[in-house]
């Protein structure tokens, strides 16, 4: 839920090595500040930027981010957090989606979601021990027509059934 | 009386023309040997106001859910200034059910280009910003490719066929949403756009005065823009020539439902999918037409005429005409998106109004306290009626919330409160009979009207 809080009671983690190189800050400043009147407006490709790069937002990063926007770092984690597709804690090497929406429902969304918890042997919203899988759910990803449906990270599969589910995890493993 | 020739999809085959499985991207190349660009190239010998007039004599009403009018919305932007004025294409596209921009970008993205490029021509905007949503990874290749297609086609960029704009060389980027419906929601896509989380603003200001960057900005749908391209070709008496005529009887300026429309239905249908039609199409000609009847040979219960925001369709209204007048005539929001979502006999409301209150709940924004807290209240009541813990006071307490919530009652910033407001309220009004025997717990007479 967008607007549940955080917990931001952990302490921040810090590395030497910053999150944002300076080869993706020269990146960013000839491709994507150019496209905005504001160095704010940004913020979500810098974010989109650097969790392709590190697979998740860690708090540094977030701070990275802001003083290369030149914002505050609350603001910049005010919008990181804000939108479920920036990952705030590491996830797994593949993130399942699985629409719960209207349509998908309708077409048996509930035996692809049982049949990932039983194959994977975790619940909605937890990681594999191994790393590998995560699995969430999703609302309407767009493809209602050709529910129930389902993203493997960037990569959607339609129609899905819970023996095609088995050959699409088999080709992951 | 299905449309003789397709329009939107004039490039991407669709029934009763083709196969949707023969669909593929159709690229600058092919559009332009397929008469494409020859708008935009017509567009260019207008003054810009009389595209702008072209477009509102068409009465092109907005794709993206709301249906206003497109060529008034134009006409709102004050006189230029010479500094930057904007354009935001909306191919937000997370309203359940739809997902007919998708079919434009995944196909014919250039359709949606040629569009944005006489939009820009016409409102006088120098930089435009796809905002496409964050799922939507394939077509967000697809359309960086075409757009880089547009560039090398001198449409955008230094030395634009479109020549300066306000002083600047037009410009067209992609802008990647992060999985939040409410960016779709016109500001709270403003806001996204400026690099903040997506709570919609209070309006006035609108867009059109004050929008990304306190400048004048249009937004406007996918689909929205890609009619505008057929409408400078053949001429907006063309384009009224489809769809159906003001409801007899209604006052002056009424505003009709002209032209082409893109359906895209899904559920217990035997061959879901986008079709175009006419505007004004028949639930049951859809259904038993188009996408070749229910599954299994079953009957018909429910559907829900264009995205889950809009409210449902009983079994009575099986023959309702699907055009922007839906709402007045059937007790519904409207046609929303046209995303038309088809439910069977064997379909259980009770769980169906426990989806769609989950979804709000989950997409709520959070800055109305009624929208944040009512949302969550629905689902939480819903699910226990499912449960079969539910009680007559929580139906009551339902239909009390879903009936006095939203921007239209006034205490909300924007539509999502009503759009769950009017979902809720119709699939329980239309059906109460099945929540009513759910409702175990306490066996009193309901206070609920039924309306
Ligand atoms: C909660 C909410 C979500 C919306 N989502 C979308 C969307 O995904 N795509 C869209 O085009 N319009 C959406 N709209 C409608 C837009 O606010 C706006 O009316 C529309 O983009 C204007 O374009 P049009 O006039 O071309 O339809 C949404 C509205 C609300 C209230
Ligand atoms: S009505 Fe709901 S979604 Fe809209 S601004 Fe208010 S809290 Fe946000
Ligand atoms: S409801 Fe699942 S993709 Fe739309």
């Amino acid at each position: 839920m967008a607007w549940i809080t955080k917990n931001s009671v952990a302490p921040i983690e810090r590395r030497n090595e910053p999150y944002l190189s300076d080869e993706l800050k020269r990146k960013l400043t000839d491709e994507v500040l150019t496209r905005y009147p504001t160095r704010r407006a940004a913020t979500m490709p810098v974010l989109h930027a650097l969790q392709e790069e590190h697979g998740w937002l860690p708090a540094q990063a977030i701070e990275e981010a802001a003083a290369f926007l030149e914002v505050s770092s609350a603001e910049t984690m005010d919008t990181a957090s804000f939108y479920e597709e920036y990952w705030l804690k590491p996830k797994g090497k593949y993130v399942i989606w699985v629409c719960q929406s209207l349509s998908c429902e309708l077409l048996g969304h509930q035996r692809l979601i049982d049949a990932l918890r039983n194959k994977l042997g975790i619940e909605v919203g937890e990681t594999t021990p191994d790393g590998k899988f995560t699995l969430v759910t999703a609302e309407c990803l767009g493809s209602c027509g050709s529910g129930p449906c389902a993203l493997f990270n960037e990569k959607l599969h339609e129609n899905l059934t819970v023996e095609n589910l088995d050959r699409i995890l088999d080709s992951l493993a | 009386m299905p449309l003789y020739e397709p329009v939107l999809c004039k490039r991407i085959p669709t029934p009763p023309w083709g196969e949707i499985s023969d669909r593929k991207l159709v690229t600058y190349q092919q559009y332009v040997e397929t008469g494409g660009y020859k708008s935009l190239d017509k567009a260019l010998q207008m003054q810009p106001k009389e595209v702008v007039d072209i477009v509102k004599a068409a009465e092109l009403r907005g794709r993206g859910g709301a249906g206003f009018p497109a060529g008034v919305k134009w006409s709102f932007l004050p006189p230029e200034d010479g500094k930057p004025r904007y354009l935001a294409i909306n191919a937000d596209e997370s309203e359940p059910g739809t997902f007919k921009d998708r079919m434009l970008i995944d196909f014919d993205p250039h359709i949606v280009i040629e569009g944005i490029a006489i939009c820009m021509h016409a409102c006088r905007l120098d930089t435009s910003y796809f905002f496409l949503r964050g799922e939507y990874h394939h077509q967000r290749e697809v359309m960086e490719h075409a757009i880089r297609e547009a560039y090398d086609h001198r449409i955008f960029g230094p030395g634009s066929k479109l020549g300066k704009i306000n002083d600047r060389w037009p410009q067209l980027y992609l802008h990647r949403g992060a999985g939040a419906y409410i960016c779709g929601e016109e500001t709270g896509l403003l806001e996204a756009l400026e690099g903040k989380r997506g709570w919609p603003r209070i309006k006035p200001p609108f867009p059109a005065v004050a929008g990304a960057f306190g400048r004048p900005t249009i937004i406007n749908n996918v689909e929205t823009l890609a009619c505008v391209t057929p409408i400078i070709e053949h001429g907006a008496d063309w384009f009224k020539s489809m769809g159906v005529p003001p409801p007899a009887g209604s006052a002056p300026g009424t505003p009709a439902s002209f032209g082409p429309k893109l359906y895209g239905v899904s559920g217990h249908v035997n061959r879901p999918g986008v079709y175009e039609d006419e505007l004004g199409v028949k639930l049951s000609d859809l259904i038993e037409g188009l996408c070749c009847g229910i599954r299994g040979g079953r009957k018909f219960k429910a559907a829900i005429p264009g995205g889950i925001s809009m409210g449902v369709l009983s079994a009575d209204e099986y023959e309702a005409v699907l055009d922007f007048d839906v709402g007045r005539k059937h007790n519904c929001l409207g046609l929303g998106t046209a995303g038309v979502i088809v439910m069977d006999e064997g379909t259980d409301m009770v769980a169906v109004a426990r989806n769609i209150a989950r979804f709000f709940a989950h997409e709520s924004c959070g800055q109305c306290t009624h929208c944040r807290e009512g949302t969550n209240w629905m689902y939480r009541m819903l699910t226990r009626i499912e449960t079969g813990e539910g009680t007559t006071r929580d139906l009551d307490l339902l239909l009390e919330l879903s009936g006095s919530m939203g921007m239209m009652p006034g205490n909300n910033i924007c539509g999502l409160s009503d759009g769950a407001n009017w979902a809720i309220r119709t699939i329980v009004n239309k059906f109460f009979d099945e929540f009513e025997t759910r409702v175990t717990r306490e066996r009193g007479v309901s206070l609920a009207v039924v309306s």
